[in-house]
């Protein structure tokens, strides 16, 4: 092993291998998934995200959400996720195929968000939500995504709106076809 | 041959001297970018606490200064550390004189300006949701291009080295230097400049974080190891015939981890199952390097004599580190146990365990070995490295067992709330201040002090 | 490089402060020759290298094993382990029947009664071919084929009262539905293919069960006039 070329050669080769036995096969086996109806006929899932909430999902990357949050429900088999509520089945590959970004994370200092629009009631409950998180939870106030309007009232700014609007947005609530929903 | 190096003087060798300015140039920033990274660590713990510290604007939020926090590190301190430690070894090692280095430094001077320009993006909102990928992409090419200078130099001195021997640190020195702007480039394509679909984003990502911990880091400071121990100690490696068995099935297996740290997620179950059976193959190539590593060091009572040099010291916590980080991550990738941790701060506990009790207490031990040589001035004060060493040592030991216990007690239902790091944070920076006053004494020193060896 | 290379099995003590025993060249020298002798001065190392090979070879073994259980057919839609393996199908898409495949595994369920020419023996097993229980109602021979069927019955105009097994019950429903379109298609047959959802539905509705008897099946779909 005293040859350079060789040693560049076995390093490429090792990731090569990993590249081309996950990543490229996953590809082939993945990369042209698309939307499905839930049932015969029906509308094709996922749902198409407003244009409003492509914008919000920009707002939750940049303040760095995904540091404390997981969009990702697990399966029974697999810890207890749907036990805890976070989804009423196991997220599917298929759920992400509009994603520009994918936003899976992998520390859950709060809940899983990936059926929090499901979940929740209305939207002024997130902008509350967003503005005084429950106290004492780790979650910090955004409260600078509101301005103070006229009448001393908060008022979310367009960030706010979009924010809102992409966290509405996040559901999976319907049946795919890797994973129905228990009726 | 230069035998200078090995006599009590401080005279810098030739080759020493031939990278002694870019190697001071990369440590020094990387000891910059640790501070400012163990002060962000401290925010982020208090704001888990408290979370109107720093709250009230977007600039530190949380998740900025978590990320910003990330990349500093990674970036800041491991990599430029790297950048010195490889370059200075891999010419130790061949005896190759530098002619042209200053060329590194260019490289180096690159590589921190994009980190900086990068990191300002961070604050600034402007970035992406992948941990250590957030920087925009167009930094990403600067970065590259800054990579390339600063860190193939020890390809160069390899391939022109005067000796024909090969030793097993610079094949890791090698294999690491070229696999990381493979990665690098790999993954920006595939997630930033052209998103792969969906969840195979998840998929490079892990690929990249994984090879970029395993492939750059570890192999890195892993070469080191393979030196300080036969230099330190005056042994050969025990089982040193094992060492490239080692390499190779590290190299090949390493990579193929990455999805076992994406268990239960929306990816085909044999994707998971093989990252599974590479999370245990992994224990492969830490058995041969812990027979390699202890092997030599147990000989004649080696651990109590290696306990009493600066160096050793360091070194033998990172590899008491290394392999408590495989028996874990082999054990946790099972499906069973790994559905327990999974989100919670064990993973954290994981990831610092590798990253900073193995990596960066090697590099830590190295600098006490390298800075001397490169300024030519013993350290300032032995004080200071006994108090770097203890608060470190204690710091990491402490925050393991708050994040590997708190992560298993969230998991299994006992407890809600998110450990809080707070103490081993401050006693890190507290360390880490210590060393920065030391590493920047000898720095900025003038050629003149004294003659003492402060060597604890 | 003329000074001897310190031999690896006295080794020295470290020496205090901070004068370095070893240089460089020599360490590199020193540990090249090793990994060229590939000998080990220690007795007890030698056994090392075979106990390495077996436990190499038995990790691979492991790997494979656990790959092969734990990887759902290496199926792209498959996200959980325990969830019933046929579901990993994508999606609502139309099963296409496949009379290739079900002439092959009536040959291997059927045929030993019925014969590969449809006529079964007469007397002993009943014929298929221009079979009004065959080609009629779906519902009816996938019925015979999951529950098995016993009794007296008359088919073509000749009386039989022989036994059936549940051959069906151990198919999987893509496998039955190709069965079934193989058996309404050939010999003259000339009936509808039928689909694998049809016969899970089927599956699902009689539940397991004993056999039929013939007249409690015609209860249920009574024979077409021909
Ligand atoms: C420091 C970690 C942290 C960060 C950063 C963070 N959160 Fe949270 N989040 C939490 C915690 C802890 C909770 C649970 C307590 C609560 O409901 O207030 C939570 C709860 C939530 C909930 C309610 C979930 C439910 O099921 O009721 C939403 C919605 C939410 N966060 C959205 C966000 C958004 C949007 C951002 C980024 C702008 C964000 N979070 C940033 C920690 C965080
Ligand atoms: C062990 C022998 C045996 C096997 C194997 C067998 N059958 Fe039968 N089958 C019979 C007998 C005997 C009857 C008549 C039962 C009675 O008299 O009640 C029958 C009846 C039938 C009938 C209704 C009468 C007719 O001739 O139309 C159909 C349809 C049929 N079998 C289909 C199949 C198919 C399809 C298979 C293969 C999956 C199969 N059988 C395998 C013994 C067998």
């Amino acid at each position: 092993m005293k040859n350079i070329k060789l040693i560049f050669a076995g390093v490429l080769f090792t990731l090569s291998a990993s590249f081309i036995g996950i990543l490229l096969s996953g590809r082939v086996q993945l990369g042209s998934l698309g939307r499905a109806p839930a049932e015969e006929g029906g509308p094709l899932f996922p749902l198409r995200e407003p244009g409003l909430a492509i914008q919000g999902r920009q707002v939750y990357i940049s303040l760095g959400c995904v540091a404390c949050h997981t969009q990702q429900v697990r399966p029974a088999s697999q810890g207890s996720d749907i036990a805890k509520g976070y989804g009423p089945r196991h997220s599917v590959a298929r759920d992400y195929v509009l994603q520009s970004s994918v936003l899976l994370g992998s520390q859950r200092i709060g809940p899983d968000l990936a059926n929090y629009g499901a979940r929740v009631s209305s939207e002024n409950e997130i902008h509350a939500h967003l503005r005084s998180p429950k106290a004492g939870s780790a979650m910090p106030s955004y409260d600078f995504l509101y301005t103070t309007g006229k009448d001393g009232a908060k008022v979310p700014t367009e960030k706010a709106t979009a924010l809102v609007a992409y966290l509405k947005s996040l559901k999976i609530d319907y049946s795919s076809p890797e994973a129905k929903l228990n009726q | 041959m230069s035998q200078d190096s090995y006599r009590p003087s401080f005279n810098i060798s030739r080759v020493d001297a031939s990278v002694a300015q870019p190697v001071r140039l990369f440590f020094a920033s990387a000891f910059l970018w640790l501070m400012l990274a163990s002060i962000l660590s401290v925010i982020t713990a208090i704001q888990l606490k408290d979370v109107s510290f720093l709250g009230g604007c977007s600039l530190t939020t949380y998740g900025r200064l978590k990320a910003l926090e990330g990349n500093l590190f990674a970036y800041g301190w491991v990599t430029n550390a790297l950048f010195g430690l490889n370059l200075w070894l891999m010419s130790s090692l061949t005896r190759f004189e530098f002619k042209n280095a200053w060329l590194a430094n260019v490289g180096g001077v690159v590589w921190n300006l994009t980190l900086t320009y990068g990191a300002i993006q961070i604050i600034m909102g402007n970035m992406n949701g992948l941990s250590l990928l957030e920087m925009p992409k167009e930094v990403a090419v600067a970065s590259f291009v800054g990579f390339l200078f600063a860190a193939l130099w020890p390809v160069v001195a390899f391939s022109r080295r005067p000796t024909g021997h090969v030793y097993v640190s610079q094949w890791y020195i090698l294999g690491s230097t070229f696999v990381f702007p493979i990665i690098f480039a790999l993954t920006q394509l595939l997630v930033l400049w052209c998103p792969a679909q969906g969840v195979l984003q998840a998929l490079v990502h892990s690929w990249f974080h994984q090879n970029f911990y395993l492939l750059w880091f570890a192999s890195s400071a892993i070469a080191a190891v393979y030196y300080f121990i036969p230099k330190e100690s005056g042994r050969t490696v025990s089982a040193y015939y094992l060492s490239s068995v080692g390499f190779w099935t590290f190299f090949l297996v390493a990579s193929w981890t990455s999805p076992a740290t994406l268990l239960g997620s929306p990816l085909p179950l044999w994707v998971q199952s093989a990252g599974v059976v590479a999370a245990i193959l992994m224990l492969i190539p830490l058995v041969i390097l812990a027979i390699n590593f202890l092997g030599t060091l147990s000989w004649n009572r080696g651990i109590s004599q290696s306990w009493n040099n600066t160096t050793l010291r360091f070194v033998l916590v990172a590899i008491f580190a290394l392999i408590l980080w495989g028996a874990l991550f082999a054990t946790f990738s099972t499906r069973g146990l790994n559905a327990v941790i999974r989100f919670t701060s064990f993973n954290t506990g994981l990831e610092h365990l590798l990253t900073y009790s193995f990596v960066s207490f090697v590099i830590f031990g190295a600098t006490y070995f390298i800075l001397p040589k490169v300024t030519g001035i013993s350290w300032l004060s032995s004080k200071l490295v006994h108090l770097h060493f203890w608060s470190c040592a204690i710091g990491t030991v402490s925050l393991l067992i708050i994040t590997l216990l708190g992560g298993w007690q969230q998991g299994s239902g006992l407890r809600a709330d998110w450990p809080s790091v707070i103490f081993p944070s401050v006693l890190l920076l507290i360390g880490h201040i210590a060393f920065g006053i030391n590493a920047f004494g000898m720095l900025t020193a003038k050629l003149s002090s004294g003659h003492e060896s402060t060597h604890a | 490089m003329t000074d001897q290379h310190h031999s690896p099995d006295q080794p020295r003590r470290p020496s205090a402060g901070d004068s370095h025993s070893v240089s460089d060249s020599r360490l590199v020298e020193a540990h090249s020759h090793l990994a060229r002798d590939k000998e080990e001065p220690k007795e007890g190392f030698s056994l090392l290298p075979i106990i390495v090979v077996f436990i190499f070879c038995g990790f691979g073994f492991w790997a494979g094993l656990y790959l092969t259980r734990n990887a759902a057919g290496f199926s792209p839609s498959a996200f959980d382990l325990s969830a019933p393996r046929e579901v990993a199908s994508d999606g609502p898409k139309a099963f296409e029947p496949d009379l290739a495949k079900g002439e092959k595994l009536f040959l291997q369920q059927c045929a030993s009664c019925h014969q590969a020419n449809g006529l079964g023996v007469p007397g002993a097993f009943p014929p298929l071919a221009n079979s009004a229980w065959a080609t009629g109602s779906e519902d009816r021979i996938i019925k015979i084929i999951l529950a098995g069927i016993a009794g007296e019955m008359e088919v073509n105009g000749m009386k039989y009262n022989g036994n059936m097994p549940n051959i069906g019950a151990g198919l999987k429903d893509a496998q039955v539905a190709n069965i079934v379109s193989y058996v309404r298609s050939a010999w003259g047959n000339q009936a509808e293919a039928v689909m694998d959802t049809k016969v899970a539905e089927v599956r699902k509705a009689i539940g397991s069960r004993g056999q039929y008897s013939p007249k409690e099946i015609l209860e249920q779909h009574p024979l077409e006039a021909k």
